[in-house]
């Protein structure tokens, strides 16, 4: 296992997780039996620093939508801490809990299911700011994102049915920015997207990386997606970080068994060109 | 036969519409005998609907205009009988989500085993026997113990092996496979894609592939149709086309892949994206549907709409891309 | 990616210009339903309760009685008018109040953990499979037949069937992604309900509103009939029914107008709600 460390030491992680432990209890095989359980995470250790992107790749059932539970806030670890600032977000007290939820905001898979379909847009993108009692001028601060994301105005008064796949991921994007978030977890953002969509939607999310300094959690099962977008990338398997590393050395050189699976997974136009991809 | 080289399908001038809503737009290609075809283009550009109508599955209320010559009749004019009779005997489709297209409470061998007897009336035992041998060159563990299963106890992958495994029972002339992998697993999808590649081979059929996909084409066809807005803007062999792709739209796409190629190590590189969005069917542009995108658009476009084939030209555009090494011609 | 995207748009376009038919013919037999009722209060051709014997079974045609009269010489237009209002206030009303009852029964049951749901859908499991009919019967028999008794019968019926019908329907949007959305940003479950899952399923409240409608007038229809739904010198239809059965065969139309004023009221809701249906369902509106 490498370590990287793209960014000075003495930058403090924003988000981080240390020695997260998850075990599940399953539904008893015999009637007097003791119940099975499951370890769905071991031992994670992960960290998101200012301006970091960060990616987190494996395949269904390795845990990575356990651990993605876990940093946004949703399930309490069995063991372990979930640290903001370097505060425990489950035992720092209310305040604390209040500024994570604020700062830690997240983009899911499915842009058309993530958008209540009654509500307008411009009312979506308020309802963070109302649901966490954010102060201040709600109207310039809608405008602003709907900047960051590259929407138009207009957009604010229609309903999601009448934007396309694309549009509606940036509106979602839009309201994650809209409480100044300093993380951002996206979880799968593209893979419910159009090819040529993907592209602007990944162009976005790095250009909001480096403009806002935002952390980014980037939370995909293709390495290719991960690998353009992110500076480090971990790579989970059966509830362990099997692998960390710069995702060009992941693909050049992958140790753990997961990486070379992902990694042999890729397709590439031009393997296939030449004629190989399947080999 | 309508020719003396008999083709696996030919399309010809296909238009699928449901009142004033037309999906398919004049769309017209040749798959020859074993031949490999590759469909792309992005949700909304009519891909499904082309394969929907060469199996007559439209959803109700859509209609099919031009011909489909396949197996010596043209489909369009057969009868629902006649072409249910003929899918999974001369043409299969694999679909996208197994779990949906297969029946939840019947046993996966009783209904790749159906499939056989229906289409060859072999008697129970040895369809029974055919299905446990499709099933190992499925390369699926424990075929015996696999035939009894529900769809629900087996995994994705395993789903869709089968799904493959029912669509080519009968060695069909051709097979249509719709995102076949799209719903499985990244590690899962080589796999498939590798052994739906032998079968095929193996069978001498013909393969429509269609995705959204393109590294799989690569990999997978030797001809290619590039479809935007109900019609086909580029067609070729798959390795003239992506190599050096004729029209903007072909040109964007694979410039919008990620791979290994533009990802730099800084993280400074950007991906070349298609600015806009896919038009909706109700209210095309005029002229070129691609004309709003497209970094080449001229008065031309915006007016008049190109056809496949000018100049000898496989590709729908006034402004094609000229090939490296050749100097333009206008 | 989706690939379905054109196959389910354009199925939903024509849909909608088909049932608008139905839309239509439904609205339209509805609202002349409630103009006859809500008319009713103003004007009446003569007094339904007041027998008048030498007017007694006129035929329909008769002048001043276009639809004739009953066995003891009641004007039967200003029955079926008197008898819209109580199908309408006792069919509304136990649609009305199921509604409000299952609303909550169901969100309850769709929202709050298991044991919340547990009881909620066995309890209108239980209430579902005791007989509809004995319950009204009892509960006459105890309460005294009357209008406020259909009511309390109709709503011991339809409530947990709307229940089931509200629980899955809001299970299906709680599964959703902005609910998940709301949660990371904060907002409790009262808010997700009131703001989020209640405008998401109130087209399928409002049709279930009037196909209960419809089923609320034909069960008072059938407990009148049978003489323990309403009582004069209120009027029902199934009560005129009832009355009709003692003149059968010396004026067979008498039974005919209750009959035909219940069909063409219940197929209109009906109409009406599969009109509904079509237009407001948000699995066939959200992917447009």
């Amino acid at each position: 296992m490498s370590t990287v460390t793209p960014f000075p030491a003495d930058v403090r992680p924003l988000l981080e997780v240390r020695q997260l432990s998850q075990v599940y209890n399953l539904r008893r095989q015999k009637l007097l039996g003791p119940r099975p359980t499951l370890k769905v995470l071991d031992s994670i250790d992960f960290s998101v620093r200012p301006g970091e992107a960060v990616g987190l790749v494996g395949e269904s059932g390795s845990g990575k939508t356990t651990l993605t539970r876990m940093l946004t806030g949703v399930e309490r670890p069995g063991q372990g801490q979930v640290l903001y600032d370097g505060v425990d977000v489950w035992t720092g007290g209310e305040a604390h809990k209040k500024l994570f939820r604020r700062s830690v905001q997240v983009v899911l898979q499915n842009p058309r299911s993530s958008l209540d379909p009654r509500m307008r847009v411009g009312t979506s993108l308020l309802e963070p700011l109302r649901s966490l009692r954010i102060e201040g001028d709600h109207a310039a601060r809608v405008l602003e994102v709907l900047d960051q994301v590259g929407l138009d105005k207009n957009a604010l008064e229609r309903f999601p049915h009448e934007f396309s796949g694309g549009q509606l991921q940036r509106i979602a994007i839009a309201r994650a920015l809209m409480p100044g978030p300093k993380v951002l977890i996206a979880d799968e953002p593209v893979s419910a997207l159009d090819v040529s969509i993907q592209a602007q939607v990944l162009n976005l999310l790095k250009d909001l990386v480096r403009d806002l300094g935002l952390g980014l959690v980037f939370i995909a099962h293709d390495l290719s997606v991960v690998a353009y977008t992110t500076s480090k990338v971990y790579v989970m398997s059966s509830g362990k970080i099997v692998e960390v590393g710069k995702p060009l050395d992941l693909f050049r050189n992958p140790q753990a068994e997961a990486t070379q699976a992902l990694v042999g997974a890729v397709l590439s136009v031009e393997a296939g060109l030449a004629g190989n991809a399947l080999a | 036969m309508t020719s003396a080289k008999p083709h696996a399908i030919e399309v010809k001038d296909l238009v699928v519409s449901n009142g004033d809503v037309t999906a398919v737009r004049g769309v017209s290609f040749t798959i020859p005998q074993g031949g490999r075809m590759g469909l792309v283009g992005e949700s909304g550009s009519g891909k499904s609907m082309t394969a929907l109508a060469l199996m007559g599955l439209l959803p109700m209320g859509w209609n099919t205009h031009g011909n489909i010559l396949h197996d010596g009749v043209d489909l369009v004019t057969q009868s629902d009988k006649a072409l249910s009779s003929r899918r999974g005997r001369t043409l299969s489709m694999v679909f996208q989500d197994p779990l949906s297209s297969l029946n939840p409470v019947r046993r996966v061998g009783d209904q790749i085993s159906s499939v056989i007897r229906r289409h060859t009336g072999a008697d129970k035992r040895v369809a029974e026997a055919q299905t446990i041998e499709l099933i190992k060159q499925m390369n699926l563990p424990r075929p015996e113990q696999l035939v009894r299963a529900y769809p629900h106890e087996i995994s994705g992958g395993q789903r869709q092996r089968i799904m493959i495994a029912m669509a080519l029972a009968c060695y069909p002339q051709l097979i249509i496979a719709d995102e076949p992998t799209t719903a499985l697993d990244v590690t899962v999808q080589k796999q498939v894609l590798r052994l739906l590649n032998g079968a095929v081979r193996d069978r001498g059929s013909a393969l429509l592939m269609i995705t959204h996909d393109l590294p799989i084409i690569a990999a997978m066809c030797d001809t290619v149709a590039v479809m935007y807005a109900g019609r086909i803007v580029e067609i070729g062999p798959v390795q003239e086309v992506f190599r050096n792709p004729r029209h903007h739209y072909t040109r964007g796409l694979l410039d919008s892949q990620p791979t290994m190629d533009n990802i730099a190590l800084d993280g400074s590189s950007r991906l070349v994206s298609i600015p806009g969005m896919v038009p909706p069917l109700h209210s095309l542009p005029t002229g070129c549907a691609f004309n709003p995108r497209c970094p080449a658009a001229s008065d031309k476009c915006r007016e008049t709409m190109p056809e496949l084939g000018t100049d000898g030209i496989n590709a729908a555009c006034w402004h094609p891309i000229q090939p490296a090494g050749e100097v333009a011609a206008q | 990616m989706n690939t379905t995207t054109a196959p389910t748009v354009t199925p939903r376009r024509r849909r909608r210009l088909e049932l608008n038919a139905s839309l239509v013919v439904g609205v339209v037999l509805t609202i002349g339903f409630l103009v006859i009722a809500i008319v009713s209060f103003f004007w009446l051709p003569s007094n339904p309760n007041i027998p008048n014997i030498k007017n007694r079974m006129l035929p329909p045609g008769t002048v001043d009685h276009w639809l004739g009269t009953d066995g003891l010489g009641r004007d039967i237009i200003a029955q079926l008018m008197v008898g819209a209002r109580t199908s309408i206030l006792v069919g509304a009303g136990g649609a009305t109040i199921s509604l409000i009852l299952g609303t909550i029964a169901g969100l309850v049951a769709a929202a709050y953990g298991k044991i919340a749901d547990e009881t909620i859908s066995r309890g209108a499991d239980i209430m579902l499979s005791i007989p509809g009919m004995v319950t009204a019967l009892v509960l006459a028999a105890t309460m005294g037949s009357g209008a406020l008794t259909t009511i309390f019968a109709l709503t011991a019926f339809f409530t947990p069937s709307f229940t089931r019908v509200i629980r899955s329907a809001a299970m299906s949007v709680l599964q959703e992604d902005f609910i998940t959305s709301a949660k990371l940003y904060g907002r409790g479950k009262l808010f997700i309900l009131a703001r989020h899952v209640i405008p998401n399923i109130a087209g399928v409240m409002i049709v279930q509103f009037t196909l209960y409608f419809a089923a609320g007038i034909l069960t008072e229809a059938g407990l009148s009939y049978l003489g323990v739904g309403v009582t004069r010198p209120s009027i029902s239809w199934g009560m005129m029914l009832n009355e009709a059965q003692q003149t059968v065969g010396i004026s067979s139309p008498l039974a005919m107008w209750p009959g035909l004023a219940i069909v063409i009221v219940v197929l209109g809701l009906n109409l009406l709600g599969d009109g509904l249906r079509d237009v407001l369902d948000p699995k066939l509106k959200r992917r447009s």
